[in-house]
């Protein structure tokens, strides 16, 4: 491949010019709504910006509260707990499910992955709605079947008690969640190559072990889709949040997002808010460089 | 080919939307797009043109020479009695307009769940409503104290001076004697009781039904007898978030005569040994529960359907709305005091005008607050759509109103309007955090000083 | 042996089913209550005991929701003039219903032509920069909007965007995980076929509008869908963005029912169903597709 190494300087030029040309529309708006907001974000973290007054700046001091406001630490610790859990049972549960009704009959099959898929496209806000009723100290669904059954010994204050508030959050992000993932796994697994599959089984593989030496790296590329959306979901996790808690009890299900948003428009601190940006961008970015990197090895 | 003609199709919608998207004006906007004032200018400081506006032409309601005033100004209200409801103002806004045929006012309604956030993001995104509703915390206290509203002066005349009760008249300025404000009306915050559970309960014997008051004592043993009758769910303090939060308040401040602010408004003292005190005996009770999970709108609600045997997030409003959802006796109460007489929280609510940059739309404003809160017959019709009290001396205005009637009583009661203080959003926020804190079990007198800490911080920004 | 193994898989495969079956019915149970309770009264639906099938069954709720306020149909402004073209009024949830179709099927076209171009100009355009705007685009396809809450919204407001339904539109369209999809599915496009369209005297458009397109056209379609469900959902951006009624999207609107009318369950169910059944209806009609264009964008990709 001499020739593209002394590609001339005008070829060059000219799929540059093309490159950018395709790129313009795209650009227009990634720079206009995303990149320029994010330096504006960036610029200002470093002022005292509140409302309809003159920005001050204060060079680090933002940065500086932050790392000893227990809040903000306390909702990057939800943040955490919300992505490293709902990604991985989100990827496993639509995976075990996917795995028992593929090669159920047609119409079976295709039943379940559509009430799977339901609360995806019902929309987090009318599911939010039914969730805290469900979730009712006094005669939700779970505490009236709860006690009713024996299960538990009196009515539990799902949103409203630190130790389970945040556990019900991921719940029923979940349920939004599993959806599209149910829906790949389906017909990715019914994509492998049988004949493999086959094979295997000749050679006496276990259901299981035929599972994971052939079918598992079979389905790997939409293993790692999968990855990337259900992450990208997680950090989405905004809604659920406002609707059901505001952030309480006791700030347990506070995530950044929501704090951004709680610092911005009602304690009206601009600044601190884009510096709690600044950092989470930084983290989500160096997640997403990181999976991307062990997606390009795979 | 067929691919082809779907992708020029798309294509060309495409073309389409963003060319409208260019227009910048296709589904909304419509302060840009419907008149040819200039639309709110994008720089980021203004002149503020108040000053020069109030002075211009002297607005009276009698005199039709206002009627060629014209402007198109937006109107945005919080869920103030029926003035919540679209039907109501419809007709309010008809009377307007029969007068000043010129002058288009849109109407938005709040809640107080997502309210506040929603003018916070339009005073951001420079398309403020022209006037709100609200009452002095937000119109005064918050807005005004930052610099978006309109000195509202020139609509204070002597006479308007004169006849406004003074204490309202205090809560409708800032402290450099500024009028952000101009109120229409009044009440008194109360709460209530299942009167049913309690005389089942034989509680009823704790309080005065006469005149709706209990003290301290009586309050206790009633919510005992209460929870011993088997209602082991008798009231909430609910902290979810800061709807309804003037019931917590007013609770937690009326049961040891404790104050939330200093009485110059410029200091918290949810501190104090009385207000520690209150929260250590509402924590203590059987019966009430410190529930993060609701606000004063769910709290409302679970009264209603019998979950809660009292609810105190109440008012005159409360019951009128809720009169076909409540199939039982609801009997308003004053918070319990030692001495059984009551400081009740009160609520002032009016107009204030957001400075927009352009004078013809305040001037249109200022004539609307006129027209609602001074034409001698449309005042009574704009009170009793608030289903609340005037802030002067109408008469009896609701005279054979039997509902009415019963909860005027409370009026008298109304305690010093603390909640122009400084910091007061942040303030309110950090209340909610705190009740709930105390709710998991946090000592409350380590949660209320971290409470009185942050929101002193806040006042004195 | 071999006959025990296949029992014991049966048996796992019958206590699975049963299991998912159990979920499936959870799953579908907030879709089944919000129906059932906008028929309910308002003493059934605020009953302290559920009631799992309404004993009454009443249309207030939907009046009462289509009663409330009322908002033109459509609007259209004619760009440079002060002309407004209205259409007749009809009840606001009708607007919100319409305006939320429009934002996603406008975010949807948007997203899929400016990132089918922009994908393929990645993976086979050798341009300066490339590397620098692929990194770019790689860090930021994660990056909630909240972010940049602030900033995003003044830059709307210098815009005169704020309160326009294209507010919320752009920054979707601006988010990059789209460019980066498509930017996968674009690496498979064969070389060759491009070499030879360029030997036939194809210009660049032709080439990507003959050769690249058609081979990309699934993952086309699985962006399409993603983003036409995500911006269905992306209540954030429209909770910031919208104020006006007439501008409100569904999920706004119920959004603010709920906040207004914390006691009327039968109106929030209504309009949760008004939001929820049509995009169910359209999933049901395209539920093949849907699965299809998801799939093989990801098998591929």
């Amino acid at each position: 491949m001499s020739k593209n190494n002394s590609m001339s300087k005008a070829l060059v030029r000219r799929e540059t010019i093309a490159g950018y040309a395709f790129m313009l529309p795209s650009l227009i708006f990634f720079l206009g709504f995303v990149i320029y907001p994010m330096v504006q974000c960036v610029f200002t973290s470093f002022f005292d910006a509140t409302m309809n007054r003159e920005d001050i700046f204060i060079g680090l001091a933002n940065y500086k509260e932050l790392f000893q406001d227990k809040v903000f630490l306390g909702a990057l610790k939800n943040t955490v707990i919300i992505v490293v859990v709902s990604v991985p049972v989100t990827c496993i549960f639509s995976l075990w499910v996917s795995s028992v009704i593929y090669d159920l009959a047609g119409p079976a099959c295709s039943a379940f992955r559509c009430i799977f898929y339901l609360p995806v496209v019902t929309g987090s806000v009318a599911v939010a709605v039914v969730w805290k009723w469900m979730f009712n100290n006094y005669y939700g669904i779970f505490n009236y079947i709860g006690t009713n059954t024996g299960l538990i010994e009196k009515n539990i204050n799902w949103l409203g008690d630190e130790k389970f508030a945040l556990g019900c959050i991921i719940l029923i992000l979940l349920t939004t969640s599993v959806g599209q993932p149910i829906v790949l796994y389906v017909s990715a697994l019914n994509n492998v190559d049988q004949s493999l599959v086959e094979a295997a089984e000749v050679d006496g593989a276990t259901k299981f072990q035929c599972f994971w030496k052939i079918k598992w790296s079979q389905i790997m590329p939409t293993t790692l889709y999968i990855l990337v959306i259900t992450t990208i979901n997680s950090f989405q996790c905004f809604a659920l949040i406002q609707l059901l808690t505001s952030g309480g009890p006791n700030h347990s299900t506070d995530t950044i997002m929501y704090y951004i948003y709680y610092n911005a428009f009602k304690l009206y601190r601009y600044g601190y808010g884009n510096a709690m940006g600044v950092v989470l961008a930084i983290i989500i970015a160096l997640l997403s460089a990181v999976q991307f990197k062990m997606a390009e090895s795979k | 080919m067929k691919k082809r003609k779907l992708m020029a199709l798309a294509l060309s919608c495409v073309m389409v939307c963003s060319m409208t998207a260019c227009g910048g004006k296709d589904t909304g906007s419509d302060q840009s797009a419907s008149t040819s004032t200039p639309a709110p200018a994008p720089a980021e400081k203004e002149e503020a043109p108040a000053e020069k506006a109030s002075t211009t032409e002297n607005t009276d309601s009698q005199t039709p020479t206002g009627s060629t005033q014209a402007a198109d100004i937006t109107l945005w209200t919080y869920p103030i009695g029926s003035w919540g409801d679209s039907a109501t103002v419809d007709g309010l806004i008809a009377n307007f307009n029969a007068v000043y045929p010129d002058i288009k006012v849109t109407v938005e309604y709040l809640d107080y769940t997502n309210g506040d956030d929603q003018i916070n993001t339009a005073i951001e995104g420079k398309q403020a409503p022209d006037l709100v509703m609200e009452g002095p915390e937000r119109l005064v206290a918050n807005w005004g104290a930052k610099g978006l509203m309109v000195d509202l002066g020139d609509l204070w005349t002597d006479d308007a001076k004169s006849l406004i009760y003074d204490s309202v008249q205090n809560a409708c300025k800032s402290n450099d004697g500024v009028f952000y404000e101009y109120p229409l009306c009044m009440t008194a915050h109360t709460m209530a009781i299942n009167r049913d559970i309690f005389e089942a309960a034989d509680a009823l014997q704790y309080l005065d039904e006469e005149t709706g008051t209990w003290t301290t004592e009586n309050f206790q043993k009633a919510v005992q007898a209460v929870y011993d009758y088997g209602q082991t769910n008798v009231g909430a303090v609910y902290c979810s978030g800061q709807g309804g939060d003037q019931g917590t308040r007013a609770l937690i401040n009326n049961l040891y005569g404790g104050t939330f602010t200093n009485p110059e408004h410029t200091e918290y003292t949810a501190n104090s040994a009385e207000n520690i005190k209150a929260l250590e005996l509402l924590k203590s009770m059987d019966g009430i529960n410190f529930d993060a999970s609701i606000a004063g709108g769910d709290e409302i609600n679970m009264f209603c359907n019998g979950t809660f045997a009292m609810a105190f997030c109440w008012n005159v409003s409360q019951e009128k709305n809720n009169l076909e959802n409540i199939s039982f006796d609801a009997l308003p109460m004053a918070f319990p005091s030692e001495d059984g007489i009551p400081q009740l929280c009160g609520g002032i609510w009016g107009f204030g005008i957001f400075d927009n940059g352009d004078p013809a739309k305040i001037e249109a404003a200022k004539t609307f607050i006129d027209f609602m809160a001074n034409d001698e017959k449309q005042v009574v019709e704009s009170v009793k759509a608030s289903n609340y009290w005037p802030v002067k001396d109408l008469g009896n205005i609701y005279d054979g109103d039997a509902l009415m009637t019963e909860y005027s009583k409370f009026v008298e009661y109304m305690g010093d309007y603390y909640q122009v203080v400084g910091g007061w959003a942040e303030a309110r926020t950090a209340w909610w955090n705190m009740l709930q804190q105390v709710g998991s079990g946090t000592d409350v007198a380590t949660a209320v000083e971290e409470f009185v800490t942050t929101a002193n911080t806040a006042a004195a920004q | 042996m071999k006959q025990r193994q296949f029992n014991r898989s049966t048996c796992y495969k019958i206590v699975s089913v049963i299991i998912i079956a159990i979920l499936a019915f959870t799953f579908a149970f907030p879709l089944y209550w919000i129906i059932i309770g906008s028929f309910k009264t308002p003493a059934a639906i605020n009953a302290t005991t559920p009631q799992w099938w309404p004993q009454e069954w009443v249309l207030d709720n939907y009046r009462k929701l289509f009663s409330r306020q009322v908002a033109a149909l459509w609007e259209i402004h004619i760009p440079f003039t002060s002309i407004s073209l209205m259409g007749p009024e009809v009840p606001a949830a009708i607007r919100w219903l319409l305006n939320t179709v429009f934002m996603a099927v406008a975010a949807m076209l948007l997203t899929c032509t400016t990132a089918a171009m922009a994908g393929y100009a990645l993976a086979k355009k050798r341009f300066v920069g490339r590397t620098l705007v692929f990194s770019l685009i790689v860090c930021a396809m994660a990056l909630p909007k909240q972010v940049i809450l602030v900033p995003l919204l003044r830059e709307m407001a210098s815009l005169e965007l704020y309160n326009t339904i294209w507010a919320v539109i752009f920054p979707i369209v601006g988010w990059p995980f789209g460019v980066f999809l498509m930017k996968q599915f674009s690496e498979g496009i064969p070389g060759e076929m491009m070499e030879a369209a360029k030997i036939d005297g194809a210009g660049e458009w032709k080439t990507f509008y003959t050769i690249a397109l058609p081979l990309i056209k699934p993952g086309i379609g699985a962006l399409a869908i993603f983003t036409f469900i995500n911006s269905w959902n992306d209540y954030f951006m429209q909770l910031i963005m919208l104020t006006s009624t007439k501008n409100l999207t569904i999920s706004l609107g119920i959004a603010k029912l709920q906040a207004e009318n914390a006691t009327d369950f039968g109106l929030i169910m209504a309009g949760a169903s008004l939001a929820a059944i049509p995009i169910i209806i359209i999933f049901l009609i395209f539920q093949k597709y849907f699965t299809k264009g998801i799939t093989m964008g990801a098998v591929k990709g």
